[in-house]
Order: C-alpha cells, then sequence, then structure tokens
C-alpha cells in the first residue's frame, strides 16, 4: 500500500490539489448558487500567493494564509453583484469572471509572466501539506454543514420559497457560500503554486471548471464523501487507462457518461441515500401507504 | 387580542384587481376563516402578508408594526409562518430535518460557532433534532422521521408542512388551503390540532374552499369576492348571508 503511494505520490498529490478544488465548487452548488467561479478565485489565490512569496518575500505560510483570504475577498467583491442572480444566468456571469481572469492573468505580465507563466517558485509544499489543508477543509466543512448555516444552504438549495417562508435570508446565505468557495479555492491554489514551481493562466481555466464539475456531478453535490469519489475518479481513471493509448480519452468519456446516467445523484449522494432508504424502511414499513389506510 | 391587521389593502396585475382594498383582523388564540371562491384573491392575499407579492396600496402590522417593506424571509422572522397551497416540502431532506428547518429562525449559535463547529453549535443541533422528534410525535409522524419527506404519502407530506410551520412557534400562522384533497376523518383530525394550537395563543389564518370545515373550526369568517369582502362574521351568519350564497352559486 505504501509503496503503492509512493511510486504514485504526484497522482495522490494532484488527486488532493483537484479535491481542493472540487470542494471549493461544492459548496456554492450545496447552497443552491450556480457560480463557477472557483477556478477565478484559485487563480487569484495561486498568483497572489507566488507574487507575495517569490516577489516580496513574505514567509511561504503568510503566502499561503494571505493567498486564501485574497480568493475569499474577491468572492465576496463578486458576490455583491452575482448572489442576486439564479440558475444559468449565474453560471454565465461566473463563467465570464473566470474568462475574464485568465485574460488578466495574460495579460498582467511584469506580475504573472504572462503566457510563460509564473516561473522558478521554489517547491514549498508537499503531500503532507495538502493532506493537512484537505483534512481541515473537510472539518470545517462538516462543521458547516451540520450547523445553522448548513441547514439554510440545503433549504435553500431544495426550494428558496420555503427557505424565505423560515426566514432563512438568501442574500446572507449565499454571501457565506461565496465566501467559503472563495477562501477554499484561494488555498488550494496558493497550494498548488507552492507545489508546483510555476504557475500558468491556462491551469485556472475550463479545464479546471469541467475537472471540478465532472467530480461533484460524478461523487455527488450534497455530501462531503462525493467530491472525495468523484475527484479519485477524475483523476485516476485516465491513469489507469493509459494502456489503451489512443483510445483512452473516448473509453474515459464513455465511462463518465455511464456513471452520470445510471446513477445522477452521484456516486456517494446515491449511496447515502441508499442506505438512509434502508434504514428508514426498518423504522417506517409502511411509510408509503396513506394515514388511516384510507386514500 | 388584535394580532395581525390589514387595512384597505391593495394589489392589482395590470388591469385585474386581485386585492381591492381589503380589510381585516386576525386575532390571537382563534381560528380565523377567509373564504371565498376561485379567483377571488385568497392565496394573493397570503402571499401579501407573506411578503413575496409587493403591497399596492395600504398596509399590513404585525403587533402594530408594518410588514409591508419586509421581503419574505423578514416576515418570517418577525413571527408570521405560512403553509403553501402546492405542498412544498424539502425533497431530499428527511421528515425530521425538514422540521428541524423550521426552528431556524430561532436558532442562537453565532456564526463562528457554527463555522467551526463549536461544542455550543452542535449542542444546538442535537436540541432541535430533540424538539423536532417531540413535534413529528405530536404531529403522527413519529415513525418516518428517517424518510425523504419527497416520498411521503399525500396526507403525511401535509402534515410535514405543518409541523415545519409550527416549528418556527410564529405569532401568526397562515394556512393556505390546509385539507385540499383530504377526506373528512384527515380534515378533522388537523383541524383538531389547529384549534389546540390557537387555544395555545397562535393566531390562525385558514385559507379555505371547503366551507364545511371553514364552518366546524373557525369563530370568525371572511369572505372574499372579487377581490374585495363582501361578507364577514361567526360561520353561521356568514353562510346565511344573500352575497355570499350568490358569490358562491355563481349568481
Amino acid at each position: 500500500m505504501m509503496e503503492f503511494l509512493r511510486a504514485n505520490q504526484p497522482v495522490f498529490d494532484f488527486f488532493l490539489l483537484t479535491l481542493g478544488f472540487a470542494y471549493s465548487q461544492q459548496v456554492v452548488l450545496r447552497a443552491g448558487v450556480f457560480s463557477l467561479a472557483s477556478a477565478a478565485f484559485s487563480c487569484l489565490g495561486a498568483y497572489g500567493c507566488a507574487y507575495l512569496v517569490v516577489k516580496a518575500g513574505l514567509p511561504v505560510a503568510a503566502g499561503i494564509g494571505l493567498g486564501a483570504l485574497i480568493g475569499g475577498l474577491a468572492s465576496y467583491l463578486v458576490s455583491l453583484p452575482l448572489a442576486r442572480l439564479r440558475g444559468v444566468y449565474q453560471a454565465i456571469a461566473t463563467l465570464a469572471l473566470v474568462e475574464l481572469m485568465v485574460a488578466l492573468a495574460l495579460y498582467a505580465e511584469p506580475i504573472t509572466g504572462g503566457a510563460v507563466g509564473f516561473n522558478n517558485i521554489p517547491k514549498h509544499v508537499g503531500t503532507t501539506e495538502l493532506l493537512i489543508a484537505v483534512l481541515v477543509v473537510i472539518y470545517l466543512l462538516h462543521a458547516q454543514s451540520i450547523s445553522r448555516i448548513g441547514r439554510g444552504f440545503d433549504a435553500l438549495r431544495q426550494d428558496e420559497y420555503v427557505a424565505a417562508s423560515l426566514g432563512v435570508s438568501s442574500r446572507r446565505e449565499h454571501t457565506l457560500a461565496f465566501i467559503s468557495s472563495g477562501l477554499i479555492g484561494g488555498l488550494f491554489g496558493a497550494l498548488q503554486s507552492m507545489y508546483a514551481y510555476n504557475v500558468e493562466p491556462n491551469q485556472y481555466g475550463f479545464g479546471y471548471m469541467v475537472t471540478t464539475l465532472a467530480a461533484i456531478v460524478l461523487g455527488g453535490r450534497r455530501s462531503l464523501l462525493g467530491p472525495i469519489l468523484g475527484s479519485a475518479i477524475m483523476i485516476l481513471l485516465p491513469e489507469v487507462a493509459r494502456p489503451l493509448a489512443e483510445y483512452r480519452q473516448i473509453v474515459v468519456g464513455v465511462i463518465l457518461m455511464i456513471v452520470v446516467v445510471l446513477t445522477p445523484q452521484g456516486l456517494a449522494d446515491t449511496f447515502l441515500a441508499w442506505l438512509q432508504h434502508r434504514r428508514a424502511r426498518d423504522l417506517a414499513p409502511m411509510a408509503t401507504q396513506p394515514p388511516g389506510g384510507r386514500a | 387580542m388584535t394580532v395581525l391587521e390589514l387595512r384597505e389593502v391593495k394589489r392589482h396585475f395590470g388591469g385585474v384587481k386581485a386585492v381591492d382594498g381589503v380589510s381585516l383582523k386576525v386575532a390571537s388564540g382563534q381560528v380565523t376563516g377567509l373564504i371565498g371562491p376561485n379567483g377571488s384573491g385568497k392565496s394573493t392575499l397570503v402571499n401579501l402578508i407573506a411578503g413575496v407579492l409587493a403591497v399596492g396600496e395600504g398596509d399590513i402590522t404585525l403587533d402594530g408594526k408594518s410588514l409591508i417593506k419586509l421581503t419574505a424571509d423578514e416576515v418570517a422572522r418577525c413571527g408570521v409562518a405560512r403553509t403553501f397551497q402546492n405542498i412544498r416540502l424539502l425533497p431530499e431532506a428527511s421528515v425530521l430535518d425538514n422540521v428541524v428547518i423550521g426552528f431556524y429562525r430561532h436558532e442562537r449559535s453565532p456564526l463562528y460557532a457554527s463555522l467551526l463547529g463549536l461544542p455550543s453549535s452542535r449542542r444546538e443541533t442535537r436540541e432541535l433534532r430533540e424538539q423536532g422528534r417531540a413535534l413529528l410525535a405530536r404531529f403522527g409522524l413519529a415513525e418516518y422521521e428517517q424518510v425523504p419527506a419527497g416520498g411521503l404519502a399525500y396526507g403525511y407530506q401535509r402534515r410535514v408542512e405543518m409541523a415545519r410551520a409550527v416549528a418556527s412557534a410564529p405569532q401568526v400562522l397562515l394556512l393556505d388551503e390546509p385539507v385540499a384533497g383530504m377526506n373528512d376523518v384527515e380534515a378533522r383530525s388537523l383541524g383538531q390540532i389547529f384549534a389546540q394550537l390557537a387555544r395555545e395563543g397562535m393566531a390562525v389564518l385558514v385559507i379555505e374552499h371547503n366551507t364545511r370545515f371553514v364552518a366546524e373550526l373557525c369563530s370568525q369568517v371572511h369572505v372574499l369576492d372579487g377581490g374585495r369582502l363582501i361578507a364577514h362574521g361567526s360561520p353561521q351568519e356568514v353562510m346565511r348571508d344573500p352575497a355570499v350564497v350568490a358569490a358562491y352559486l355563481g349568481g
């Protein structure tokens, strides 16, 4: 096991980074916000941290912390106009933000290095740091999910009218969701910049969005287990399929489609729902009959 | 004692006068009825009170405080709970979670405690789940607490919705056609719960089609037709009113 991990350490590290990005994406979806802006927050976190550590000479830990804060601050500012939007309009607006950020990273050459990227960053982050960050994020998201905030998120995602009728403020909760997403996205962007020796604009573009969204659709939108499963599949499947050479992309695509068609809720959420269903059936075998036995 | 008061409330949609100058009072400790034929403006009135629709003219006050500038969630936090004409539950969530969200406006954990998962926040969650179970028992739902609410039979879904509204311990409870599609036995058993809630001090406003149900349950009944109140009084008085008879029989 350990040997396998050591041999595949880069894959495992990449999995941890993807998982962090996926959580940044999931936390907004959970609150019913169709934001795709995680890539933009990660982009800011990555360049921000790289600049602060390499050019401004800040300690690495401070750079990573500030990278997360930059993502959080940006997400707060973005939420002011975009938290009012809903559904596909929100998706389009945040998509535009991501494109804008990539363009900015390309043009702001003195800071970002432009298309060549921000290079020669010393490596300060390894598997241990990534693992710690993932565990901390999982703990915080878990705490959030079982608290008042998580209940508000769940209500808003499922029915905004019901949520409002119970006093849940969509403005407040959606702002919190955006900020959580920005902090997590910024943090893992910063970690990636300290891990990978360089930062390029295209790391935080379309590919990032497709990977994180696919990880969530595959794994599940509600549970914290969802992104873990989804990211693992998104990272491992191409590795496992490597011997297929030129057919690799096709096979991977087909497998993903089959999984999505068979479990539209995502693998983890489908499994958890099945567990809940079983428990409920054991407790209340008559649950689907009308009260009093009369229709 | 009057808790909720509507004064000359108007709301027009283009040329349609959905609610056209309605004044009424809802008192605590009793069940007030609001009846009227289809399209008379009943549901619009509920949505105006709940803050879902903006009031055109007039005023709506809760304990003397005007509600008309508030958004739906702010109205809810002031203590106005409602059910919906078409049942609206959180379909993925369990029955228990559907009721626990009802306590939302009373939750006191500060933001940082929720974010960091401090013991105070966890304790509150545990306590709310206990209170939620007690409410489920009251509504005869105890054994279904783990069932996803979307999978329940219709009558049970209605009860979950009521339990959720009651969980928010409102001053005013708005029930929009609570017994639609139910048989008399089910309707009566729900009616007993409403009467009990009123006895405990809640102001209950029932919007209904089912005149018999309203007559049995309410002490005061208002009749709406074409966006205007055409009668009010005890159920017996109202049912004898020629204007009411004409409205219901299409006179």
